[in-house]
């Protein structure tokens, strides 16, 4: 089944590829054992995504318990 | 595809009006959802208040949330210090400290970012930059003093994020800075308009004409109304030979809100999926519609750190339809831009003045009988001056009283300059009632 943005529309295929990334930055992050060269790029990557994920209603949500 | 699109984000600035709505409405349950869980300061003014998050059916449902003010933030500042109660996460998570002067004395306001907000806070920047026409070819001088003040530091980013090639010039001089624009053929240069005249200024006693000597195309004003000034903006398009864009915002929200595009239709794009902007009299509560002077009260949808929803402006706005302007974005303008204040708050270069902060201040110094605040403009920069009258007998004082001021007043305003002149006995006004201690004598704004 297709996946759908904030207001019920189906994403795209590229959508569907940034939202699949934005994802994983958010599930990496989470991991408690990544050295800091590691760890801090991924929180600045993740930030970039966060954007993205807001501008295209991909999602909506606060990363902070992530430490973003 | 990207260079040639004019819309920084075309998916949300073309959303139909009732798209945006629902937009709108989804973020705000979360955002209030959140801010319920994690703020206390807004739990504990919505249980007063009998509101809960689940109430917000639709987003009309916004106007059953109690309004927000810069007192309230000042006092639960004030009662937790030095960050208070509204923000939602620790203050470890932040990696941004900004002030803004507070209202009533030496305490600024204190704001915190996390790396997502100050992406954020770059990326509403882009919204704007981009859709005034800036793109990655271009060349942009910050003309910004890069402190504490959160003025340009989001535009800097947002241009980085675009591809330019970004000059920042913080300590640099005037003189400085035009042979910057002529040596590296700067393309775009943000600063406020007052800065912007005063830099054509110096070129020109440098026997400089920016407008036909430099490569300046646009010119992207900030932190005062001047841009959005029908004379004002003549002014400096002439002057630099560039397009002037307006784009304002508060630090409060750290970055911008609304910005005029490419197409200038003599007002300022709300940035509606990230920001909702109510227009309400500003004597009570009463929505108002379109073409109605109103106070402006926003909500910020970005940033999780410090939520601020339904905070009251007190910025003067006549909101008018996005159909005013004929570049498709769907964003309803401000006509004019922010054109003025409900209160006694004042702008001098872009810092925030209030007279009863400046009050505070000169009060605590037991020689002053009596002072008046003076806002003159002189040439293309606005001037404070503060006339002290002392008490008789405390002549001997002054010597120390100017040191005291000409560094306690700058320190609780930004860094911003002010001037201090011993006026003569008597010769300021008294007052017994309603006392008018500020006088502004700078040139009334046409926005017609």
């Amino acid at each position: 089944m297709a996946r759908l943005d904030l207001l019920g529309r189906p994403l795209t295929p590229a959508e569907t590829q940034l939202l699949e990334i934005y994802t994983t930055l958010k599930s990496v992050a989470a991991q408690p054992d990544l050295p800091p060269c590691a760890e801090r790029n991924v929180k600045q990557a993740l930030a970039s995504m966060w954007q993205v994920a807001n501008d295209l209603d991909l999602e909506f949500e606060q990363l902070y318990d992530v430490g973003v | 595809m990207s260079n040639r699109t004019e819309y920084w984000n075309p998916k949300n600035e073309t959303l139909s009006r009732e798209e945006l709505r629902s937009l709108q409405h989804r973020k705000l349950k979360r955002l209030c959802e959140w801010a319920y869980e994690r703020s206390p300061f807004h739990r504990r003014r919505w249980e007063k208040a009998a509101f809960h998050p689940d109430q917000l059916r639709t987003v009309a449902d916004i106007q059953r949330i109690p309004f927000m003010t810069r007192e309230d933030w000042m006092d639960a500042q004030a009662e937790e210090p030095p960050f208070g109660t509204l923000p939602a996460v620790p203050r470890d998570l932040a990696i941004r400290y900004h002030t803004t002067s507070g209202t009533t004395g030496r305490t600024p306001l204190r704001v915190l970012d996390s790396t997502k907000d100050w992406q954020w806070i770059a990326e509403m920047w882009c919204y704007g930059i981009w859709g005034f026409g800036v793109r990655p070819s271009d060349v942009v001088l910050f003309a910004f003093s890069y402190g504490t003040f959160i003025g340009f530091w989001g535009a800097h980013y947002a241009c980085e994020k675009i591809g330019c090639l970004v000059l920042p010039s913080g300590g640099g001089t005037s003189e400085g800075r035009v042979k910057s624009i002529l040596d590296m053929g700067v393309t775009t240069l943000c600063s406020t308009p007052t800065y912007a005249l005063r830099l054509a200024q110096t070129a020109a006693e440098m026997g400089v004409d920016l407008a036909r000597d430099s490569r300046l195309e646009k010119v992207v004003v900030s932190g005062e109304s001047g841009g959005s000034i029908p004379a004002v903006k003549r002014q400096l398009e002439s002057a630099l030979g560039a397009k002037v864009s307006d784009m304002a915002g508060m630090t409060e929200i750290g970055t911008i809100m609304i910005f005029e595009c490419a197409n200038q239709p003599g007002g300022t794009h709300i940035i509606e999926d990230n920001f909702i902007e109510e227009t309400i009299e500003h004597d009570g509560e009463r929505p108002l519609p379109y073409g109605e002077r109103a106070e402006r009260v926003v909500t910020s949808l970005g940033r999780g750190f410090i939520p601020l929803i339904r905070y009251r402006t007190k910025d003067l706005v006549v909101k008018i339809p996005h159909s005013s302007c004929a570049c498709g974005r769907t964003g309803d303008i401000y006509h004019g831009g922010i054109q003025g204040r409900w209160d006694d708050m004042k702008l001098v270069r872009g810092t925030n003045v209030y007279p009863r902060a400046v009050e505070s201040i000169v009060r605590e110094c037991r020689a002053v009988d009596e002072f008046q605040i003076l806002l003159t403009r002189e040439g293309v920069q606005d001037e404070i001056t503060v006339l002290i009258e002392l008490k008789p007998g405390r002549e001997d004082h002054w010597t120390e009283l100017e040191g005291r001021l000409c560094k306690d007043l700058p320190d609780a305003h930004e860094g911003l300059r002010f001037n201090v002149r011993l006026a003569e006995r008597n010769s300021l006004p008294r007052f017994e009632l309603k006392a008018k201690r500020l006088v502004d004598k700078r040139p009334v704004a046409d926005f017609t």
